[in-house]
Order: C-alpha cells, then sequence, then structure tokens
C-alpha cells in the first residue's frame, strides 16, 4: 500500500547548518496497518510523515502509494489519496466556511471538482451520519461557521474531513498534543474508530508512549533520522511504556559515548 | 440622487470584483487600477470602430480577465508578492490602455451604446434605468453566489480563507488564485466597460484610485450587515457601492468641495470605514447578532480578541485607551 524506499532528506544542504532529517528510510506499511511512530525532536518524524504527503521531495529515494511513484508529485496531487490531520487544531479547517462545506470541500478531494453545488440534500446526508459518529452534535450544527467551534471540535472535524473519503493513507500529526488530555482522550478514541471503521491504513506521529502503545499494530521508534525499533502485533502488544523509555535510554548512552570520543 | 443609484450599480460590478479578491481570496489586488479602464478603452475603442456595443462590452470584460490573469501569474508562477504583482500589471496596463485608445481620450458622441436606448427616450439617471441596472446585478450576485457555493468555488474560498488547509485537501491553491484573480478583473473591466457607455467617453485617467472606492465598498457593506451567508455579503457589497456613491455626492454639495476634492473624500470615506468598526461602534451592532449563534465553547474570546482576518485593517492590536469608551454589556 505505501512504499517508502530509501528516502533521504537534507534541509539546508552543502551549508554549515545543513541538517540531515532522514538517513536511507524504507518502510512498507501493507493495507489495513496503523503504525505509531515516536521519537524525541528532530528524529524526523514529521518529516517523514511531509515526504509521503509530497509537503517535501525526498533528496534520494522514492515514496509508492498502491503502486504508484508519487515522489515527484505536487502535494495537492496526492492529497488525493492521503488524509492528513495537523498538530494545530486550526490547520485542518477553514474558519469562514460552515461545518458542512468544509466537508463538502474534502468529499470533492477524491472525487475531483466541477461547477456543481458543494452541498447538496444527499451529500448533506451523508455527511450529517457521518458526523453522528463523533457523538459531539455537530451534526445538528452543519450550517455554522467552524470558526465557532472549539479546538476539540475543530480538530474531530478534521479528523473525519481527513478519513471519510477513505483515503488510501491517513497521516496524522501529533494531532492530539496541542488539546486538553480530556479532549486529547477523545480524539485518540475516536481515530480508533474511525481507522477501524473505514479500514484505513495510517501513520501517527505521537509524544505520547501510552497512546502509541495503545493504538495500531505497529509502532517506529525514531532517533536522527534513521528507524532505530520496529514492533509489529504480537511483540508490540506485549511492550511497556518501561521497555520505550529503556530504548530511549539506551540511546543516550551511546550520545553520550559518542560524545565521550570527541572529547 | 437616482444617477448617483446609477453609478452605485454599475460600480457595484467592480465592487464585487474586489470583494472576490480582498475578500473571497484574501489578495490585496490592485490590478483594477488598470483593469477598469482597459474595459473601459476597449469597449469604446471597438464602438466608435463599429462594433456592436454589446461584443464590445464582452471584449472589454475579456481584456480583463487576461490582466488578471497576468497578476496571477506574477504572484504563483513569479511569486512576487501580492501587492507588487498587482502594481507591476496595473502600471503596464497604463501604457497599454494608452495603446488600446491611441489617445487619451475616446468620446462615445453619436455612437450607439447599450445606453443609447435609454438616452433617447430620458430614461437614464430615472428608476427605470435604476430596474434595469439592479436586475443586471442581480443576475451577477446570484451568479457569483452561485459560483462561490459549487465545488469549484468552495475551494477557491478555502484558498483565501486557510491555504494550507486548501492544499491538504487536494486543492490546487494556484490555479484557484489565476481563476479568482480572473474573474474579479473581468467584473472590474465589465464595469468600466459599462461605466465609459454611461458617462459617454473613456478616459486614461478613470480607473485611478479606484481600488479605495472598490475598498470602500466591501468595507461599508460588510461593516453593516455581515452574518456570513455569502450571498447576504454579496448583497451588501453592492448596497456598500451605492452608498459610497451617495456619501460621495452629498459631499460633493457642500459649498467648499469640488470635483477635484473626489479622491480625498474616497480616502476619507475608507480611513473612516476602517477605524469605525475598532471604535466599537460596529462591534456592539456585531455581538448582538454573534451571539445568537452562539457556541457552546468558543475559541477564545470573541469579544476580547478581534479576528485578524474580520479587522480589514488587518492589525489585531487592541485599541489606544482613551479612543474606546469601555462600554460594559448588559448582555455580556
Amino acid at each position: 500500500m505505501l512504499e517508502v524506499r530509501h528516502v533521504t532528506k537534507a534541509f539546508f544542504p552543502r551549508t554549515v547548518n545543513e541538517k540531515i532529517a532522514l538517513r536511507d528510510i524504507s518502510l512498507t506499511l501493507k493495507s489495513g496497518d496503523f503504525a505509531t511512530i515516536i521519537g524525541s525532536n528532530g528524529a524526523g518524524k514529521s518529516t517523514l510523515l511531509n515526504v509521503v504527503a509530497g509537503r517535501y521531495r525526498p533528496d534520494l529515494g522514492s515514496v509508492w502509494i498502491d503502486g504508484e511513484d508519487v515522489t515527484r508529485l505536487p502535494d495537492y496531487r496526492v492529497a488525493r489519496q492521503v488524509g492528513r490531520v495537523f498538530q494545530d487544531p486550526m490547520a485542518g479547517t477553514s474558519p469562514h466556511l460552515t461545518i458542512e462545506e468544509n466537508l463538502a470541500i474534502a468529499w470533492a478531494r477524491t472525487r475531483g471538482r466541477a461547477l456543481k453545488l458543494g452541498v447538496t440534500n444527499a451529500r448533506r446526508e451523508q455527511f450529517r451520519e457521518e458526523l453522528k459518529t463523533l457523538e459531539l452534535g455537530l451534526e445538528n450544527r452543519l450550517t455554522a461557521r467552524v470558526g465557532l467551534l472549539s479546538g476539540g471540535q475543530r480538530q474531530a472535524l478534521s479528523l473525519v474531513m481527513a478519513a471519510f473519503t477513505q483515503p488510501r493513507i491517513l497521516l496524522l500529526d501529533e494531532h492530539t498534543a496541542a488539546l486538553d488530555p480530556q479532549r486529547a482522550a477523545l480524539i485518540t478514541r475516536l481515530t480508533d474508530q474511525m481507522v477501524e471503521r473505514h479500514k484505513l491504513t495510517a501513520m501517527m506521529v505521537t509524544h505520547n508512549m501510552e497512546q502509541a502503545l495503545q493504538l495500531g499494530n505497529r509502532l517506529i521508534m525514531m532517533h536522527e533520522g534513521e528507524i532505530i525499533l520496529e514492533l509489529r502485533d504480537e511483540a508490540k502488544q506485549k511492550a511497556t511504556v518501561a521497555d520505550l523509555m529503556s530504548e530511549f535510554d539506551k540511546l543516550k548512552g551511546v550520545q553520550l559515548s559518542d560524545r565521550t570520543l570527541l572529547a | 440622487m437616482i444617477t448617483a443609484i446609477d453609478l452605485g450599480l454599475i460600480f457595484g460590478l467592480m465592487a464585487l470584483g474586489v470583494y472576490l479578491t480582498f475578500r473571497v481570496l484574501d489578495f490585496a489586488d490592485l490590478t483594477i487600477d488598470g483593469s477598469f479602464t482597459s474595459g473601459a478603452a476597449t469597449a469604446a475603442t471597438l464602438i466608435v470602430a463599429g462594433w456592436q456595443p454589446l461584443t464590445a462590452t464582452l471584449a472589454g470584460t475579456a481584456v480583463g480577465l487576461v490582466a488578471g490573469l497576468v497578476t496571477g501569474l506574477l504572484n504563483t508562477w513569479g511569486k512576487i508578492h501580492p501587492l507588487l504583482a498587482g502594481i507591476l500589471t496595473q502600471i503596464a496596463l497604463y501604457s497599454i490602455n494608452l495603446r488600446i485608445m491611441g489617445k487619451a481620450n475616446v468620446p462615445l458622441l453619436r455612437t450607439t451604446t447599450l445606453f443609447t436606448p435609454l438616452r433617447d427616450k430620458g430614461l437614464l439617471g430615472t428608476w427605470v434605468s435604476v430596474g434595469i441596472l439592479a436586475a443586471l446585478l442581480a443576475v451577477f450576485v446570484a451568479a457569483l453566489v452561485w459560483f462561490l457555493s459549487t465545488d469549484i468555488g468552495l475551494a477557491l474560498r478555502a484558498t483565501g480563507d486557510n491555504e494550507g488547509m486548501a492544499r491538504a485537501q487536494g486543492v490546487n491553491t494556484d490555479a484557484m488564485t489565476l481563476l479568482g484573480l480572473s474573474l474579479s478583473n473581468g467584473l472590474v473591466a465589465l464595469s468600466g466597460a459599462l461605466f465609459a457607455q454611461y458617462q459617454g467617453y473613456a478616459d486614461i485617467g478613470m480607473g485611478i484610485g479606484l481600488i479605495v472606492a472598490g475598498l470602500a465598498s466591501v468595507i461599508i457593506g460588510t461593516a453593516i450587515i455581515n452574518n456570513g451567508h455569502i450571498w447576504i455579503t454579496a448583497l451588501a457589497v453592492v448596497c456598500g457601492s451605492i452608498i459610497y456613491r451617495l456619501i460621495i455626492q452629498a459631499a460633493l454639495t457642500i459649498p467648499w468641495f469640488d470635483p477635484n476634492d473626489m479622491k480625498l473624500l474616497s480616502a476619507l470615506i475608507v480611513i473612516t470605514a476602517l477605524l469605525l468598526p475598532r471604535w466599537d461602534v460596529f462591534n456592539r451592532l456585531r455581538a448582538r447578532s454573534r451571539d445568537k449563534e452562539s457556541a457552546a465553547e468558543a475559541w477564545g474570546d470573541p469579544d476580547r480578541d478581534p479576528d485578524p482576518e474580520e479587522l480589514d485593517s488587518g492589525d489585531v492590536r487592541a485599541p489606544r485607551p482613551g479612543i474606546v469608551k469601555k462600554v460594559k454589556r448588559a448582555d455580556a
């Protein structure tokens, strides 16, 4: 379904500020896989998501979605097959448009746009059904402007917009990080339901290790642009936060020895 | 006074164009000073050359579409700042307009224009011409609102509202910018073509400072009525254009002013319209309607944190103490 082949991406290449964000990353997600990605700041998690989404073009390597090479496509073309939810709850929705208009824009993402009314009665019914699954009462406020919603509600709406068109890949970039614990738990639960219900292939970046263990069937730990640990199905089920922490601690040891060597 | 309404309606088309870029696309487009004259110049020159007035008007509109496209290309393909892209096209159009007309002024005396039937019957500047122009504007408002409700129109609005979201939803934002600018300048050029036929000549200087009139119409209109429904906003913009013309005409009757003071007056009107919302006058009016569709849990306090996109002056700093009288609302 998703194949990342030997991708390398550097920022500010050939300058003193050069920062290699991804080093020869290879990753394959099968249809229905849900991978959570953890790692310290600057590990390259978000860069990896942005490369898959077509926001960044890799320096080396390629990205394949469903057997199609999307490495060189602009991000809005890749978006036809990829749904995204951002960390900032304001980023995924259009504040001056109504809930139903936002959903109509998402609806047209996979189906293309023409000079036809965006919100029709048939579509409105579909939107209402989708919003009902959130149990936030948004289905009764279809004509309210999105700017009036709270951060949690907007993030829930972003999630629906990214997922209900059944994209081939769903990318979640720390999408619960900006919310209070209660809302974060709600969005986490909704994410799980949504991926389950639409049978999506998903990648989620998170800093919350509990969340990383709770969701999905695969776990990927990144450090300095490389994948350093991969857990699948049973191994992931058995893993605990303590296990992950000890992996992180090992890394710190490595860093320390590096520094000692340099000194 | 009725002439002012006539003009307000003709310039209403221009105001709709400004609304499309300034508000919907969030693109401060200065091309319109040039494209308005282009529309007028093309239509007038072709009418003098013996073309049918309707075809000549449409040709003028087409020139406007192209002018908008050029600004759009400068901005999207050339990555030039919107303001600069507009100014560059505008200044280039000045020479092009002179080329089109061949001189600085093309009179339409003794030619058949779209307004000739009305003028011959002495109906110009009466309620009949107002009615006809109002019907024309109604058609354009309806078409614009319909367009902005289609899938493509929604994508255009999302591009202006939240570009990152639009791209993530598969919208080619560059194409939308090109489309929006073209349509906007097409409307402006059409307005110019009609205005030239109404007043009986095209002039190289007729578009100078027009952006101010356009902004005034949009700002006055949306300051008075703003409930977020797009068709009400579009109507409000046309009303804003009429009100603007009425204010100008009223101001010119003050003995000391003469027609040369018009640009000064337009600037003053826009400054007033920009500052009034900051001085709490309209905010209180708006707050009343806002309370009706109150949110269960709003993100921030709309009364304390002004939305920068709602403020046309683009400055979210709190007004200076002393200018604002603190008003304690009973319903707060």
